[in-house]
């Protein structure tokens, strides 16, 4: 006790450097009756270095009264403050959460979402009585973090209650999250309650088609495939990682059954017009899906040669995807004159 | 190979820098897949998904990230390696140091290198001091090389490196620096002695305490192999050994802003870098 008496007067003294070290040392003297002169120095100190170093010593002392006192301040105004609160409740991992749930009851609507913040970091029995809750609550912005991160969580128990929440959803940001969710752990009703709420991709508005593909990428079957394909002609360049990745996806699923004839030229716009390099090597990645055909084969090895590195190895990973006789030597007269070191690598050199 | 959507990459990378402070942008797709293809195929794990799902949610102590970093970084040291921060302390942190020492009388600067390993970095930072600061030899000017690794400090001690080590030092400072011995190159007398290796465990907090009135904090790449709490405590003792106007680097991918929010970021030119105020 002595030691921590002595850290204890050093915390309130004038050397920066000074204040730090007893704020980790009072931390590693793991003594609950070191937090609430930690607690009050925060509310003081100028320093962020010595504030940043109060909250790592919150973190060390297991103590309810680091716990507790990391939920008092959640309501502070100062942002980094919460953010360093929610930082510590997270690391206290279970046993915070008696203390979250309380708070959840009976807090405001602003706590009841920080207390949510920690909760994505945090598996323990007791978290799902207080997302239940959570996915009942008046406030919207509650219900949105909840859905967020019971998606992030594949909260897979939670499905049908968030396909609810997307059938009868009004605020827009609520439906972005729940399709969102669902493409983490959606299933065939999950797709077909998507389908029910937005039946015409081509139609939807451009801030729920991204979420939507990704949904779809996810859930869809080969009969999607077609229909995502369609929309590369009809939707703004903007949309196109959204729709290129959903493809993708669909195709992983259903290597077999998932193709579009019709996909070529709009394929081959995307790589020839100068999108951003990473759409672009989507792109030839998938017209790897047809590389079995002449014309579409001719194209990948012709994008050997292109200026963007990421077309080329691109073109490489899709030309090996469906190896056709001779590839091995276009490979290597390629290697020939490639610089760059990647691209070897891909190359096989 | 899993194929990545634009969408997976960038939740890769996010994750990436939020745990391991490396920044990897959409050039790097090829890299990180490959180096993710290889994790997915030790852990049999098929979908790209599940693999950015076990390393969100599913790896509490961070095992799994540490193997993927140790896959997309590199353990290899040599001079002048991140020639780009480098010319951020040649030309503009050293030169506004040294005139701020000047104008206050000093004639003392203190620059700690933090897990020097085999000493590349702490020799191209006496060569860069002799370059930018002739007058460095009249200072009492010293690069404290620091490493855990009593073998790796002996080799610093020994100042004495293969072509690899050496490969990237421009022509003119290695010519004026060092000095060729059949195959190995030996920094000359004059730089070697700015140089003072010595033993230290970053995580040893009481040692930590004892570095003091540093004007520079050199402790690139090192970091990411560290946990995230370990990783804090390091940066906030970084910050109590610097005096005030001193600077902090870190690997030039690796960020400090996300470590703590003592620094603050400062911009020469180009350059981002970190101050104690």
């Amino acid at each position: 006790m002595s030691s921590l008496n002595q850290y204890l007067e050093k915390l309130d003294g004038p050397d920066e450097a000074e204040r730090i070290y007893a704020a980790e040392d009072i931390g590693y003297c793991n003594a609950p009756e070191g937090v609430p002169p930690l607690l009050q120095r925060l509310g003081q100190e100028p320093s962020r270095a010595v504030r940043d170093a109060i909250f790592q010593a919150l973190i060390r002392i297991e103590a309810d009264a680091s716990i507790e006192g990391s939920i008092r301040l959640l309501a502070s105004e100062d942002p980094q403050i919460r953010n360093q609160a929610v930082d510590v409740l997270r690391h206290k991992g279970a046993r915070s959460v008696p203390f979250l749930d309380a708070a959840m009851r009976n807090g405001g609507k602003d706590m009841r979402k920080f207390l949510l913040d920690v909760l994505i970091g945090v598996q323990a029995s007791g978290v799902e009585a207080i997302y239940e809750a959570a996915l009942s609550d008046p406030d919207e912005n509650v219900v949105i973090t909840a859905v967020e991160n019971l998606g992030r969580t594949r909260a897979t128990q939670f499905r049908r209650r968030i396909e609810d929440l997307l059938l009868t959803g009004q605020h827009p940001m609520l439906v972005g999250v729940c399709l969102e969710a669902l493409a983490g752990i959606g299933d065939e009703l999950s797709l077909a309650a998507i389908r029910r709420r937005f039946p015409d991709l081509a139609a939807m508005p451009d801030f729920f088609l991204a979420p939507c593909l990704k949904a779809i990428g996810a859930l869809g079957a080969a009969a999607e495939f077609a229909e995502v394909a369609g929309l590369l002609a009809v939707r703004g360049p903007h949309l196109r990682p959204a729709i290129l990745g959903a493809l993708v996806a669909i195709h992983q699923r259903h290597p077999a059954e998932a193709r579009s004839e019709d996909l070529l030229p709009a394929l081959r716009a995307v790589v020839d017009d100068g999108d951003p390099p990473l759409c672009r090597y989507q792109a030839v990645r998938a017209l790897g899906f047809l590389s079995a055909r002449a014309d579409v084969y001719r194209f990948l090895v012709s994008c050997l040669s292109s200026p963007e590195r990421l077309v080329r190895l691109g073109a490489i990973e899709s030309l090996r995807g469906t190896p056709q006789a001779g590839l091995q030597d276009v490979l290597t007269a390629r290697a020939m004159e490639e610089t760059d070191e990647e691209v070897l690598q891909a190359l096989g050199c | 190979m899993p194929d990545l959507s634009v969408e997976q990459f960038q939740s890769l990378s996010h994750q990436i820098y939020q745990k391991l402070g490396l920044h990897f942008d959409e050039k790097k797709i090829y890299f990180l897949k490959t180096r993710v293809a290889k994790r997915m195929a030790v852990l049999g794990i098929d979908d790209a998904r599940e693999y950015l799902f076990k390393l969100n949610y599913a790896d509490p102590q961070g095992l799994e990230m540490q193997a993927l970093a140790n896959l997309v970084t590199t353990n290899e040291t040599y001079m002048f390696r991140e020639y780009d921060q480098l010319q951020a302390f040649a030309n503009c942190c050293l030169p506004e140091v040294l005139s701020a020492k000047q104008a206050r009388g000093e004639r003392s600067l203190r620059i700690w290198s933090a897990g020097c390993s085999s000493g590349e970095e702490p020799y191209t930072l006496a060569m860069i001091l002799q370059d930018v600061f002739p007058q460095a030899q009249s200072w009492d000017c010293a690069i404290v090389a620091t490493d855990i690794d009593e073998n790796m400090l002996a080799r610093v001690a020994a100042a004495r490196y293969g072509a690899r080590s050496v490969g990237d030092v421009p022509d003119e400072y290695r010519r004026k620096y060092l000095i060729e011995d059949g195959d190995e190159w030996v920094v000359r007398r004059r730089t070697a002695d700015l140089v003072q290796p010595r033993h230290l465990n970053l995580h040893d907090r009481m040692a930590m305490r004892s570095m003091r009135g540093f004007d520079f904090v050199f402790c690139r790449n090192v970091l990411i192999y560290f946990d995230d709490a370990s990783r804090k405590a390091v940066v906030d003792h970084f910050y109590s050994a610097l005096n005030p106007g001193g600077y902090v680097f870190l690997g030039h991918s690796e960020s400090i802003g996300r470590v703590t929010t003592a620094f603050k970021l400062k911009r020469f030119e180009t350059h981002l870098v970190y101050v104690k105020e």
